[in-house]
């Protein structure tokens, strides 16, 4: 009904007047409320888009139309009105606080505690010519490092750019590619997202070269404005590398209440992917107001026989978090690996996990999650082995640990295991436990308070999954730990 | 998303009962209304003749061990070939005018608990009197002699009083025919009392069984229960297990040796609704040829079920590339003093074993059957019934010698 | 009894060669022992002498009492008397050990065309060898190996020996994980199954169980090949001047 309403809407618009009708609403920073097809089109229209994606975006709305959210998760929120929702802002340019003085002092302790620069720190928490203008020499000191960090990536024929620009500069890549490990109508979110995506990141690692740095450090400011629903497409051609981090363990503001990203891997032969995640967005008040929903699809193909995904993520913000990143084990020999620190305080519901999908011969994975709960939180690792009749040989191993502080959160495992094969071999175990009090007892009889206990006890029970983390994440990620599970007890 | 399907012929059969499916999920591994092939009525009542039932009866591979024996005949209590119970520590009931759900039965949302409840036309109600312990075993035996395509209905109602005790054996055989047998067992287990229970499933090779067994346990007390499934073309069973007291435990176990395209799935909810109990799980799944195994497992841990002790383990050896294992095994957790694990594995059988043992001049068939065999047997470690224990193993090698040479 | 010709041997999968040409010949009542550097092919050399998968031999040929031993079945080798000690026996769940024995033993007395030994004869076999080499009733009843410390495995390993009374035995690192009286334990086991029409090769790192078990010859094994061959003298030798002089040049 709703998608024909919208074809017998369309057929009726004047093409000219349709346009004109736009204009005066591309120069203002946002689209009207609501989402229809002339919302779709206003996007693609706003970042000048080829015909291709705009037919691409509206392929995913009409078929967004036609799917249901899904409520398999354990999850609970009021019902999302989604003509309730701006679908496109240019970054925002609504006052922010004019020095560090006039942000909350909670926030700024945070950053203190975690130990980010104080130029940052102003950055991270808004502060008005701090922001997004000259965000990227916050970090690099000046404009001309990021240009001599472009030039130094594009020696290499490394492409990284922002996914409009690829779009605008690479379009047979973008083509290529994009959807093509996430279909539009994958999933409700994910359908969602490829309608309306605002812009994410765009790499391309050429053939038999290995990205000279860690793709990181320069979106921990640029993320910021990116909007609700990004779009990621990393691609490894034959025999490349490239290590890629996302996010920022400081806590990060943002108005956004939704939402919804996707992020597309894809490795060919013998090539290597490693994904990093530090997610700590406003995870809502002590009551549970506020916070975001994080409903995320990342997927990782690897297509190429001897090839190498591996998703790292340290979830820590967020009022809930919906997140399954995966791979599809395509290529004979190819690997898959997902490690995992999900930690939920406050009323945080966290439902994550990962899909490992044996396909090839010879396809090995491995799953190592660590969910934490306190307060009144609920944490769920929900995941997914499965090997096909012809994954001969598939292995898999998977150790999911769940730690309980307190008696008001829930932990709680659902793995699925789906063997087609005799050949694989899967092996999975699973433990939930709470801190023993004999380990809380000799850390305060060695001089630690109960909270500095804790985040020590914890940050070994995580140890297998930091270790994991590029280098320079590890102390942070540490820290952020101790943060996160703050008045957690006592 | 709810989807209002057009009635199977199995359905319209039941007189529109809505069969449960895969996009339901708890069974999105076995799809009733894909299963119920064709329209399976509610049985009127046997067919057969006395020899035929004879025949069967005589497969029963626990019948040497049951002081008392109840047999059931496609659906109906067959006083004439029953054995009951001679001591005064049991009592005997046959209620005929519609059974009415225990007060065993949780607040699960059971499919084939409903189904029962619309066409079991009778069952039986055993009671092991307060204090006694009844050492010989009771058996049930449920004979489905698929004479015609039809659903026959059992249950039988267990309560074990307070400090009482006794050891259940329950068998399901059946003829070559297609057929369904919807079985339901619900037992109370009183304070300080414990309750064994062995069930064979061995129904026909066309038969689907579909089984439920809701159990709960008072203070003190304890559940052993062991299930070898073998029989039938499909297989769904469940358990539903809650504990209403605290300090008793639960241990249930299982193998299944299946071959052919048969198909087994067990559901085992185990429900720590209050503190200081421990349960065990151990499920040991063979399948050969292009048989499918599934064990979905859970264990619930409610708020304030402090000092939860919890495991469960299922492993799966399949024996030839074409057959397959799926399970789920869940924890739902809301208490914080626990200890609670799950461990699940699948593969072949393991190259280092079967080299060590031909390395010691075993051959390789034999070394594969005792491997096998090995495997089997650590479900049946746990029943305390010796002879039982040891008919188990005899079937395992029987199971064993029929299998094809690969 | 044992005439190993020329034998070329390589991983399967990986195509890396591990023997290259071994020439060994072993008669009836002597004991030989192997020793080598780490990787030099001494495990590789006894798995395939006693049949195990995941090896292919290039070249040569292995004769054992004149039979073609390589195209012999593992269990056709133990019933006609190969007997391999492992270096890590394997553990197997669920199998007893006292039932693991005597199927066993009833399986290559089946293949020698003998018949089976009953239940009260084996009994009494097995608690006679168990007894000399300190091994509980109590362990007999525990599943091949599992929870076994490493000492009870190897214990456990010579039992089978003396059980299943091979004509060949192979020990490989039977030594390794033990401590001074269990190896001497091990070692009398070992000294006590010698007879002139029995063959032994003793794989070994280290000099120290050559002490116990007096070699007739010792080999030097690296990189694939039987290097330099000699009485027990060169086992001390070893033990004094090391493999370097024998990794260097092999290649």
């Amino acid at each position: 009904m709703a998608d024909l309403d919208t074809i017998e809407r369309v057929k009726d618009i004047d093409v000219d007047k349709y346009k004109y009708g736009f204009t005066t609403e591309i120069e203002s920073e946002r689209a009207p409320k609501g989402l229809n097809e002339d919302t779709v089109r206003y996007i693609s229209a706003r970042k000048d888009e080829p015909q291709w994606l705009l037919d691409w975006r509206l392929e995913a709305y009409h078929r967004w139309l036609q799917m249901d959210e899904p409520t398999w998760a354990r999850v609970n929120y009021p019902k999302i009105d989604f003509q309730d929702l701006y679908y496109y802002s240019a970054p925002k340019k609504t006052p922010g606080p004019k020095s560090l003085d006039e942000v909350d002092p909670e926030l700024l302790a945070a950053y203190e505690k975690l130990g980010v620069p104080l130029r940052e720190r102003e950055i991270l928490a808004g502060v008005e010519g701090a922001g997004t203008r000259v965000a990227v020499d916050a970090v690099f000191d000046s404009v001309s490092v990021v240009t001599t960090f472009k030039a130094e990536l594009a020696k290499s024929g490394v492409i990284f750019c922002s996914f409009s620009e690829a779009v605008r500069e690479h379009p047979e890549l973008v083509k290529k590619y994009l959807g093509s490990v996430v279909p539009q109508a994958d999933n409700y979110y994910a359908a969602l997202n490829s309608a309306v995506f605002s812009d994410g990141s765009f790499v391309y690692i050429p053939p038999g070269t290995r990205c000279p740095m860690e793709l990181s450090t320069y979106f921990r400011i640029n993320e910021k404005n990116t909007g609700q629903f990004e779009r990621t497409l990393i691609i490894a051609d034959k025999g490349a590398y490239v290590s890629y981090l996302e996010g920022c363990t400081a806590p990060t503001r943002d108005e956004n209440q939704l939402h919804a990203a996707v992020v597309e891997l894809i490795a060919h032969d013998e090539a290597e992917i490693k994904y990093s995640t530090v997610q700590n967005w406003y995870p809502g008040d002590k009551e549970g107001k506020g916070g975001i929903y994080n409903f995320v699809t990342k997927r990782g193909d690897c297509r190429g026989h001897h090839s190498k995904i591996s998703w790292t993520q340290v979830e820590t913000g967020s009022a809930i978090t919906w997140k399954y990143p995966s791979c599809i084990l395509r290529g004979d020999y190819s690997r898959g690996e997902f490690y995992s620190i999900a930690i939920s305080n406050g009323r945080q519901q966290v439902d994550s996990g990962t899909k490992m999908i044996h396909l090839g011969k010879n396809t090995s994975s491995r799953i190592i999650s660590k969910g934490i709960a306190a307060g009144q939180s609920d944490n769920t690792y929900r995941g997914i082995v499965s090997a096909h009749r012809k994954a001969t040989n598939a292995r898999n191993f998977t150790q999911c640990d769940s730690l309980l502080i307190g008696d008001k959160c829930g932990a709680h495992t659902v793995p699925y295991i789906e063997a087609k094969t005799s050949t694989a071999q899967f092996e999975h175990e699973a433990t939930t436990s709470k801190i023993s009090d004999d380990q809380l007892f000799y850390c305060q009889a060695r001089g630690l308070d109960q909270e500095e206990a804790v985040a020590l006890i914890v940050n070994g029970f995580v140890r297998d999954v930091l270790q994991q983390l590029p280098m320079e994440f590890m102390a942070e990620t540490q820290k952020l730990i101790g943060i996160s599970l703050e008045g957690s007890v006592g | 998303m709810s989807l209002t399907l057009a009635p199977t012929a199995a359905e319209t059969a039941y007189q529109g009962f809505a069969l449960p499916h895969r996009r339901q999920e708890d069974w999105r591994w076995t799809d009733l209304r894909q299963l119920l092939d064709q329209a399976y009525p509610p049985t009127n009542g046997t067919k057969a003749s006395a020899a035929e039932i004879d025949r069967l009866i005589a497969t029963d591979a626990l019948a040497p061990f049951a002081r008392a024996r109840l047999v059931f005949v496609d659906g109906a209590f067959d006083k004439a070939r029953s054995k009951l119970p001679a001591t005064g520590a049991i009592t005997l009931e046959h209620l005929t005018h519609g059974a009415p759900p225990s007060s065993a039965r949780g607040a699960y949302d059971d499919p084939l608990a409903n189904l029962n409840d619309r066409f079991c036309r009778e069952s039986l109600r055993l009671t092991v009197k307060a204090g006694t312990a009844e050492d010989a075993p009771i058996a049930l035996v449920f004979v489905s002699t698929g004479h015609e395509a039809v659903t026959t209905c059992t249950r039988a109602q267990i309560i074990v009083e307070k400090g009482a005790s006794a050891t259940l054996l329950e068998t399901h055989i059946g003829g070559a025919g297609a057929y369904v047998a919807s079985s339901l067992i619900e037992a109370s287990i009183g304070d300080d009392a414990r309750l064994d229970r062995v069930k064979i499933a061995e129904d026909g090779q066309a038969a689907i069984h579909l089984a439920s067994f809701h159990v709960k346990l008072g203070t003190q007390s304890s559940l052993n229960d062991f299930t070898l499934t073998q029989g039938a073309k499909a297989t769904r069973q469940q358990t539903f297990a809650t504990f209403t007291g605290q300090h008793s435990n639960i241990k249930v176990a299982g193998a299944y040796l299946l071959n052919g395209k048969q198909h087994a799935d067990t559901k085992i909810t185990v429900d720590h609704a209050v503190p200081h109990c421990t349960s065990r799980e151990l499920f040991k799944c063979v399948m050969d040829d292009q048989a499918r195994g599934i064990f979905q497992g859970k264990v619930v841990v409610r708020k304030d079920a402090q000092k939860t002790d919890g495991k469960q383990s299922s492993n799966a050896l399949l024996l030839s590339e074409t057959a397959e294992f799926d399970a789920k095994p869940e924890l739902e957790i809301f208490a914080d003093d626990v200890v609670c694990g799950h461990g699940a594995t699948s593969g072949s059988l393991n190259d280092d074993y079967l080299f060590y043992l031909r390395a010691r001049g075993i051959p390789e068939d034999e070394a594969k059957s005792l491997l096998i065999a090995a495997f089997a047997s650590e479900a049946f470690d746990e029943v305390a019934h010796e002879a039982v224990r040891e008919a188990l193993g005899e079937l395992t090698q029987g199971w064993l010698i029929n299998r094809k040479p690969a | 009894m044992l005439e190993i010709k020329n034998l070329h041997a390589s991983i399967e999968d990986e195509n890396r060669a591990i023997l290259n040409g071994i020439n060994l010949t072993v008669n009836p009542g002597e004991v030989h022992a192997i020793m080598g550097p780490n990787g030099s092919g001494k495990s590789t050399l006894s798995y395939i002498l006693s049949g195990r998968e995941g090896y292919d031999v290039t070249d040569g040929e292995v004769l054992y009492k004149g039979q073609d031993l390589l195209e012999m079945s593992p269990d056709e080798r133990a019933a006609k008397g190969v007997f391999l000690a492992f270096q890590y026996p394997i553990e197997i769940p669920g199998v007893a050990t006292m039932q693991f024995l005597k199927v066993a033993l009833n399986s290559q007395r089946k293949a020698r065309g003998e018949g089976e030994l009953s239940t009260p004869d084996f009994m009494r076999l097995v608690k006679e060898k168990s007894a000399a080499l300190n091994i509980s009733q109590e362990m007999l009843k525990r599943p091949v190996n599992v929870g076994f410390s490493g000492g009870e495995k190897k214990r456990a390993e010579i039992l089978q020996m003396a059980v299943l009374e091979p004509s060949l035995c192979i020990l490989d690192e039977t030594d390794s994980g033990l401590d001074i009286d269990a190896l001497k334990l091990v070692a009398e086991g070992v000294n006590k199954l010698r007879s002139p029409d029995r063959a032994m090769i003793v794989i070994t790192h280290y000099q120290r169980l050559l002490d116990y078990i007096v070699p007739d010859q010792v080999h030097v094994l690296s990189k694939g090949r039987i290097v330099k061959s000699g009485g027990k003298e060169l086992a001390l030798e070893l033990e004094r001047n090391g493999y370097a002089e024998y990794v260097g040049d092999a290649a």
